[in-house]
């Protein structure tokens, strides 16, 4: 058995409405090994999403733990989770959120500035710059490297945010819904791209998708309902 | 770096940032160039006072002190270099036989001396006078033409009275000339045996013995000088041991005031009587003050408002940096993701309006160094353009719009400008900080 690089423990997330609380997770053990890909399916409103922020570090959790590589990581201050954030997990989402002002390159370029100075990245900047054409190249998009996102179409747009999610090299991904917004042809090839990638780089990947022909291509498939995971 | 990065990227996408930028521009180049015009305006106009007095003034010498000892106790101090008697009165001077000249341009000269009629009327004596001031040289001074030149020695008596100098401006305007016979008018409170007091007219007839001039106007259109032995054998008979000022020139112009202060002391102890000192010494900047305060407390004014307007400025800058805050937080919940914390990712916006100031002083600085170089051309331009002359130059004996720009003040400008807009852009960037990232991420 490959290590777990993600695990949830035992996790409740609640939300506060005003005075009321409501159960979002309520006890989610999940745990995604190296080189694993799984499939979290469930019903809208099931907690998928808030599951996924949650491992992801990106929302911390109620009670319970979040275990990288299997150590306790929900703990650790802010700064040290943020850094953890950029190198161990990388996210796509189902809206891309690539920023506009930016063309496709440096919307790659970013990935790989968040964690240095200014300094550190002028030292860096030409084989910064090689790796995020690399990259770009990698999920087919050498020609559009100086594209803004309203000049990509929407599956385009999605392997720019694969490639920026790859860019710090992590050991999860973390995708959610990343075919939601895409016509069947273009989800297939995305899909595609995405699996290519993690076997290529043993990584462990998270999807949360509403399609079961896709979550039928994962190792595992997990479902979520009204917060737990369904045995 | 990708805070940098970003808040560049932001910034050059939207140009109305330009807006913020320049109106922290505006606000750096005004402080700039009103402040360093009213300096150069302050340095000109003290080193013209300066031109026109003595270092130091002891005055306020009663009655009954004695010169000799006085001069003697001024002369014991190490520091100074000359001593010259002063007496002080006030007249009118006017021509027998001849009409009063037409009043000069009204506002020209109130400030400046030469259309009210009372005149200072300095009683000096010339060999003395030359040692503390300029006096010779205002005599020579280029701009006097030869028929107004003062020929024979200074304040010496001619054949037909005793003369009296008179300054170039008011020589040229009242229509003198040299050897032109005037009357001094003045007046004095004498004794009238029964205690009291009444003014008694004293008239003098002079003969105008040539023209001075001083770099400052406004001394030559209110002074004339006739000789101190003159002055004295006419108001004061009874005190021939007396001059009521001493002018006192310095060696070392660096120590004027702790000199001042010595020679104060000096005269006090040597002006004695029932255990009281008497005499003031008062350098020439504490006997101008008023006037050299009343132009730096335009300056300290006009430093108000301009500063006020920086903060308007900045407040432009907030409504811009907002709108872009509004537009950007969806980008919050992506850049976290990434690795970002909410307080890194806010300070995309503290950069983005530290980029905006920085930039707005450099170019303010920049522009406001240039024009305040340029100045007389400016004011030239606008001359020739509009028609409106900024700054009336002849009125000050000037050839250029002054301009002084003090390292210092620029650096307080500088300091000033990116506190303040710091300090705004602290605002965007803790609305930014206090977005739930989350709330993008979602999808809405
Ligand atoms: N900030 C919040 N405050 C209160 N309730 C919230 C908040 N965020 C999420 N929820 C609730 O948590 C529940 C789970 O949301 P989540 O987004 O995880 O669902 P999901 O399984 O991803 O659904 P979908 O398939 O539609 O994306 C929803 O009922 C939602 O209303
Ligand atoms: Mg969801």
């Amino acid at each position: 058995m490959n290590e777990t690089a993600l695990q949830a423990v035992a996790v409740h997330k609640r939300y506060r409405l005003g005075r009321q609380e409501i159960p979002v997770l309520r006890g989610v053990d999940l745990a995604v090994a190296r080189g694993e890909t799984v499939a979290l399916l469930g019903a809208s409103g099931a907690g998928k999403s808030t599951l996924l922020h949650v491992l992801g570090l990106l929302d911390a959790p109620s009670a319970g733990e979040i275990r990288f590589d299997g150590r306790r990581v929900d703990d650790l201050p802010v700064r040290e989770r943020a850094a953890l954030r950029h190198r161990h997990v990388g996210f796509v989402f189902q809206f891309y959120h690539l920023i506009p002002e930016l063309t496709a390159l440096q919307n790659v370029l970013l990935a790989q500035m968040m964690a240095i100075s200014p300094l550190a990245y002028w030292r860096v900047r030409k084989q910064a710059r090689a790796d995020a054409e690399a990259m770009l190249e990698r999920v087919g998009l050498q020609d559009r490297l100086r594209h803004r996102p309203t000049e990509l179409s929407g599956g385009e747009r999605q392997r720019v945010a694969i490639a920026r999610a790859l860019m710090a090299s992590p050991q999860a991904l973390l995708a959610d819904e990343p075919t939601g917004n895409l016509d069947s042809h273009t989800a297939a090839g995305v899909c595609e791209l995405l699996f290519d990638i993690q076997r290529q780089r043993g990584l462990a990947l998270l999807l949360v998708t509403h399609d079961e022909g896709l979550a039928r291509r994962c190792h595992r498939t997990v479902r979520m309902k009204d917060g737990v995971v369904e045995r | 770096m990708y805070r940098l990065f970003l808040a560049l990227r932001y910034l050059l996408t939207r140009p109305i940032n330009v807006l913020g930028m320049a109106g922290i521009t505006i606000s750096v180049w005004a402080l700039v160039v009103v402040v360093s015009l009213f300096s150069g305006f302050l340095q000109v106009v003290e080193s013209h006072v300066h031109a026109a007095s003595a270092d130091v003034v002891v005055g306020d010498l009663p009655a009954w002190s004695d010169w000799r000892k006085v001069e003697a106790a001024l002369r014991d101090d190490p520091n100074v270099a000359g001593v010259a008697p002063r007496l002080l009165h006030f007249g009118i001077l006017s021509r027998p036989g001849h009409r009063p000249p037409t009043p000069p341009l009204p506002g020209r000269s109130a400030l400046h001396g030469g259309d009210q009629p009372f005149l200072f009327v300095q009683g000096v004596e010339p060999v003395a006078e030359t040692e503390v001031t300029g006096f010779a040289g205002w005599l020579a001074d280029p701009a006097i033409p030869s028929e107004l030149r003062c020929e024979s020695a200074p304040l010496a008596p001619a054949a037909a009275g005793p003369t009296v100098l008179v300054g170039l401006d008011r020589m040229r305007r009242d229509g003198l000339r040299r050897g032109d016979r005037v009357l001094l008018t003045t007046a004095q409170l004498r004794g009238d045996g029964k205690g009291g007091k009444t003014p008694v007219k004293v008239q003098l007839d002079l003969v105008v013995g040539g023209a001075f001039k001083t770099a400052h106007s406004g001394f030559d259109g209110n002074t004339v000088f006739v000789a101190a032995s003159l002055l004295r054998t006419a108001m004061f008979p009874d005190q021939p041991d007396w001059a009521p000022e001493a002018a006192v020139r310095v060696r070392d112009a660096a120590t004027l005031d702790a000199t001042a202060e010595r020679l104060q002391r000096a005269v006090i102890a040597v002006v004695e009587r029932d255990g009281h000192g008497f005499g003031t010494a008062q350098t020439w900047r504490q006997r101008n003050a008023q006037f050299l305060e009343s132009i730096a407390h335009q300056r300290g004014l006009m430093q108000l408002v301009l500063v006020i307007i920086m903060v308007v400025a900045a407040f432009l800058m907030l409504a811009t940096l907002s709108m872009m805050v509004t537009e950007k937080v969806s980008d919050i919940g992506i850049l976290t993701a990434m690795g970002g914390t909410p307080r890194g990712v806010a300070s995309v916006f503290l950069a983005c309006g530290i980029v905006i100031t920085g930039c707005g002083v450099v170019a303010g600085l920049a522009l406001g160094v240039v024009t305040g170089v340029y100045l007389e051309e400016v004011r030239r331009a606008v001359r020739w353009t509009t028609g409106i002359d900024l700054f009336p130059i002849d009125v000050y004996n000037l050839d250029r719009v002054p301009c002084a720009i003090e390292p210092m003040w620029l650096a307080q400008v500088a300091g000033m400008a990116l506190a303040v807009g710091i300090l705004v852009s602290f605002l965007p960037a803790w609305r930014a900080a206090r977005h739930d990232p989350l709330v993008s991420l979602r999808g809405l």
